[in-house]
């Protein structure tokens, strides 16, 4: 299983007219293999911005990240990727959606005419029902359109269409921010078993704090700096219990008023950055 | 003022009268100033009657151009008569010039893709086509026709040219507009570039493509009869002038019709195809 090292990872946006913004500053960063990490903040403190950095859809100015001990240049098979919306292809059935990066990996954009694709295909289809009863959906499922789906069937089918590459790394980002509350939990449910089956590397991005305690093993806040980079956002890497679905409701309530104050805009001398934030 | 109101609904057979109404009133306008420009002139040959119209369309219909009528015997059976006849003649070479551009707007189509999904392809052409797509084809004619001849080709070359900036920009539109969480998840499952521009990109514009294209069909059909009216020998534009010099409304009017009618055809053929190739996309 692979580990994720963020080593002083700053990002810059150019501001039209006014020079650049900096969004995160000297983020560093140290995930485990196998861990089910927890990024919460507040809305546009940059916790999907370090997703996609993660995912190398976009690169740092400065610092880098390291999956599996190498840098990369594009999204590739390393990590895979539920977000929030668009996570399935419209034009596909949920088999195909499900199969579809087995079947693009054997055989390529123009592979229909390969002799050996029918059987591949076959035992591709078996592997895909297999995850689907695994994410809590039929059989019958598999036929359907992802718009004839619910919310929550669609992200169930979007888990099940990353997992069955067996990815390293699987980064979530607000995955389940648009579902109802009870799909939701049932949704929480489901990738902590999973997480505990496969024993995937979980990154996973929220802005419900209550969320990110339950589900993750160590929860990271990216709280905006109010001094040195105004409004660029450093990481606070919390020493909190790791919680779950069960736990005292007490508990769970002292502890998300405790990470959303971390989540305030932080304001902590440079020098002492390194030893705060991890 | 009821029938003002956002949030009326009105019933199944109020629509249906309303929907029809300009229909039969102008049906009725028509035949009402015919039968009125016929009682004071019986030989009156701008509003023919129903009658006429009818003849006319059958003599197109089973009949060979006048330019054709000297060409031998006349065939014997029907399916004959009617395969030589000016309404089949005209509308098959029409037709032919016809499929031959829509095919040519399917590179047009890859184009636009290539464009959208391959930054140095859309950095290469985008501005030459954004400016292209300004230039009034029509006003190409005549260099069209020096440089091409005034053959098949020059026709053919007058709709790809007025009609394939609009596909190509249409596409390159449609194609950005595929959200790129769909882009990124298809990487994450080991698809290459060429897997996402055709398996992922490709086959989700391609409902909107055809409705694209769909929707610029009067376009082509409109630079088809510019260029047939100017120079062809057959077609169904070139008929419709003749008939012009002739005063053959009888003739005019039917072929009008007819051609309307073909084009509504292609229309809900398209549509129909496009739903059957895509049951996934709703809004055809």
């Amino acid at each position: 299983m692979a580990g994720i090292q963020i080593q002083n990872v700053c990002v810059d946006y150019p501001v039209e007219g006014r020079g650049v913004r900096r969004i995160l500053n000297g983020i560093n960063l140290d995930i485990e293999a196998g861990e089910f990490i927890s990024i919460v903040g507040q809305t546009g403190c940059g916790k999907s911005t370090l997703l996609r950095l993660i995912l190398a859809e976009e690169m740092a100015t400065s610092g880098r990240i390291l999956v599996n001990g190498k840098t990369r240049t594009q999204p590739d098979r390393t990590c895979g990727y539920v977000p929030q919306r668009y996570s399935l292809f419209p034009d596909k059935t949920v088999l195909a959606n499900i199969t579809f990066g087995l079947e693009v990996s054997e055989f390529g954009p123009f592979g229909l005419f390969n002799p050996a694709r029918p059987k591949r295909m076959r035992e591709f289809r078996a592997e895909a029902l297999r995850y689907l009863r695994r994410t809590g959906l039929h059989e019958a499922d598999g036929r359907k359109y992802p718009h004839q789906l619910s919310g929550g069937m669609q992200q169930r089918v979007a888990i099940a269409q990353a997992l069955i590459l067996k990815p390293p790394v699987l980064l979530m980002d607000e995955a389940f921010s648009a579902l109802d509350p009870g799909t939701r939990t049932g949704m929480q449910r489901l990738i902590k078993e999973l997480w505990r089956e496969s024993g995937t590397t979980i990154v996973f991005v929220t802005h419900n704090t209550r969320e990110a305690l339950c589900l993750g093993t160590r929860v990271v806040a990216l709280a905006k700096d109010s001094t040195g980079e105004r409004g660029a956002s450093v990481a606070l890497d919390l020493s909190v219990p790791h919680l779950d679905f069960d736990s005292n409701e007490e508990e769970i309530h002292r502890l998300i008023r405790e990470v959303e104050s971390a989540t305030l805009p932080v304001c902590i001398p440079r020098e002492e950055t390194a030893t705060v934030y991890n | 003022m009821s029938f003002l109101r956002i949030h009326a609904q009105p019933g199944r057979s109020v629509s249906l009268v309303l929907s029809w109404f300009l229909f039969a009133s102008g049906i009725t306008a028509y035949f009402y100033a015919s039968a009125a420009r016929h009682r004071d002139n019986p030989d009156d040959r701008v509003t023919p009657t129903i009658a006429q119209m009818v003849q006319g369309f059958r003599d197109a219909a089973s009949k060979p151009a006048p330019e054709h009528e000297d060409l031998g015997d006349a065939p014997q059976t029907t399916f004959a008569r009617i395969q030589s006849s000016m309404l089949w003649t005209d509308t098959a070479a029409t037709s032919r010039r016809f499929l031959i551009s829509v095919a040519l707007l399917f590179p047009a189509v890859l184009i636009g893709l290539h464009m959208a999904m391959f930054p140095y392809v859309g950095a290469f052409f985008l501005r030459f086509f954004q400016f292209f797509d300004k230039i009034v084809a029509l006003s190409l004619l005549p260099i069209i026709f020096i440089a091409f001849g005034i053959d098949e080709l020059s026709k053919v070359m007058l709709i790809v040219i007025g009609v394939a900036p609009t596909i190509i920009l249409d596409t390159f539109n449609l194609t950005k507009s595929v959200p790129s969480e769909q882009i990124v998840k298809a990487f994450t499952l080991g698809a290459g570039d060429f897997a996402i521009a055709y398996r992922i990109a490709f086959r989700q514009i391609m409902p909107r493509v055809l409705n694209s294209i769909r929707l610029n069909l009067k376009s082509v059909m409109l630079f088809l009869f510019a260029g047939e009216m100017i120079a062809a020998s057959d077609g169904l534009a070139i008929r419709i002038r003749l008939m012009q010099r002739q005063m053959g409304m009888d003739t005019i009017i039917p072929y009008v019709l007819w051609v309307a009618l073909l084009l509504f055809l292609v229309d809900l053929g398209m549509n129909l195809l496009n739903r059957k190739l895509h049951p996934w996309f709703e809004e055809t």
